[in-house]
């Protein structure tokens, strides 16, 4: 595809992610920091959701070697990485998409937020340039590399090329697993709805009883 | 529920098509535009913007971010949600000043950001997405940990 096409593409999905994310107010950050804080679960559920139907479908792809799969090494980077992101979406209130929804709607914060964004991509920028962690796509193998605490590069495709099993079928056992998550979630939500139930009626009869 | 589902459908077309749906590679190119037109070849000096991101107009992934923005707005002013609103408290304003450098350099250290993590690495079973989400567990619990002590202070 040429690089127009690609372009257009991509804003085209995006323009639909936008219009999705804006009207269902679904929010990533939101499916955590709820779920820790709160134990609701309104953004958990569909965050599940999406991830079951996506481990399905591009597992059922990669099998057939069809899809563009994200290909770098991996390591203790995206650990650290992703623990710096967690504290800082959620000191923001937004991740990243919903920086970008929430400043299209008008929020001066999000907009904010998104300019720090950029700001913090171009110290970090400065530092890469002093210590080159973590390395370049340019000088990855695909091997663990300790020395850098890089582990290579494993996805469902890896699998079945190492030990002959089509991708789907693992891909499959992460669907269950995903559900089993998503189980849990309904059953605790009953749970919840029953105990709320249960207080309501004691506060029922309390009342009762004061009239 | 619905729109998860209709996004994840249309992600495993783009997967086709150009890649997963991803966001922070694009806001690193816009980060690399904008600096490129301050500082001109001042930029090529700072080895990042040499090896790891040159900066490209013609990159697919600042689209998505540009499409979110525009359907954001046009969905927004549709349904009359479209106003200005603002920060009230200083506090906020720090926080959300210090929440979004975290996520920028977050986002770069370890090249992905949550979408990635849950919505492409995951599903593709790479590596690198379990080892992210564990990340994002623990600084989601660390985050939660500090907004719940400055609510309540």
């Amino acid at each position: 595809m040429s690089v127009i096409g690609e372009c257009l593409v991509a804003f085209v999905f995006g323009s639909i992610v936008g219009l999705l994310v804006q009207r269902s107010r679904f929010c990533n950050t939101a499916a955590l920091r709820d779920a820790m804080l709160f134990k609701t679960y309104r953004n958990t559920k569909p965050l599940l959701m999406g991830m079951m139907i996506l481990t399905f479908g591009f597992t059922l792809f990669l099998t057939f070697g069809e899809g563009k799969a994200m290909h770098f090494d991996v390591g203790l980077n995206q650990v650290a990485g992703l623990f710096v992101f967690g504290i800082g979406m959620v000191l923001a209130g937004a991740c990243t998409v919903s920086t970008w929804v929430k400043a299209g709607e008008g929020n001066v914060g999000a907009m904010w937020a998104l300019l720090f964004t950029f700001i913090g991509m171009f110290l970090f920028s400065l530092l890469w340039s002093e210590n080159f962690w973590p390395p370049a796509s340019i000088s990855m193998t695909g091997e663990p590399n300790l020395e850098a605490l890089q582990l290579g590069f494993i996805n469902a495709r890896t699998l079945q090329d190492k030990f002959g099993v089509p991708a789907v079928i693992f891909g499959m056992v992460q669907v269950f697993l995903l559900g089993l998550i998503y189980r849990a979630i309904v059953k605790k939500e009953q749970a919840q709805l029953l105990e709320h139930d249960k207080v309501a009626a004691a506060h029922k009869v309390e009342f009762a009883e004061a009239a | 529920m619905v729109a998860l589902t209709l996004i994840a459908v249309l992600d495993i077309f783009l997967f086709l098509l150009v890649g997963a749906w991803t966001v922070g590679g694009g806001e690193t190119m816009i980060t690399g535009l904008v600096a490129q037109f301050f500082l001109g070849d001042e930029l090529s000096r700072i080895p990042f913007w040499n090896l790891v991101f040159v900066p490209d107009a013609g990159y697919w992934k600042i689209y998505i971010s540009l499409g979110m923005l525009f359907g954001a707005i046009v969905s927004a002013v549709l349904s009359k949600e479209f106003y200005l609103r603002f920060p009230r408290r200083l506090g906020e304003w720090v926080m959300i000043t210090i929440g979004g450098l975290l996520m920028g350099f977050g986002i770069r250290l370890a090249f992905v950001c949550n979408v990635s993590t849950f919505f492409g690495l995951t599903p593709q079973m790479n590596l690198g997405g379990y080892l992210a989400i564990s990340g994002i567990l623990a600084g989601a619990w660390v985050g939660s940990w500090i907004y719940k002590k400055v609510l309540e202070g």
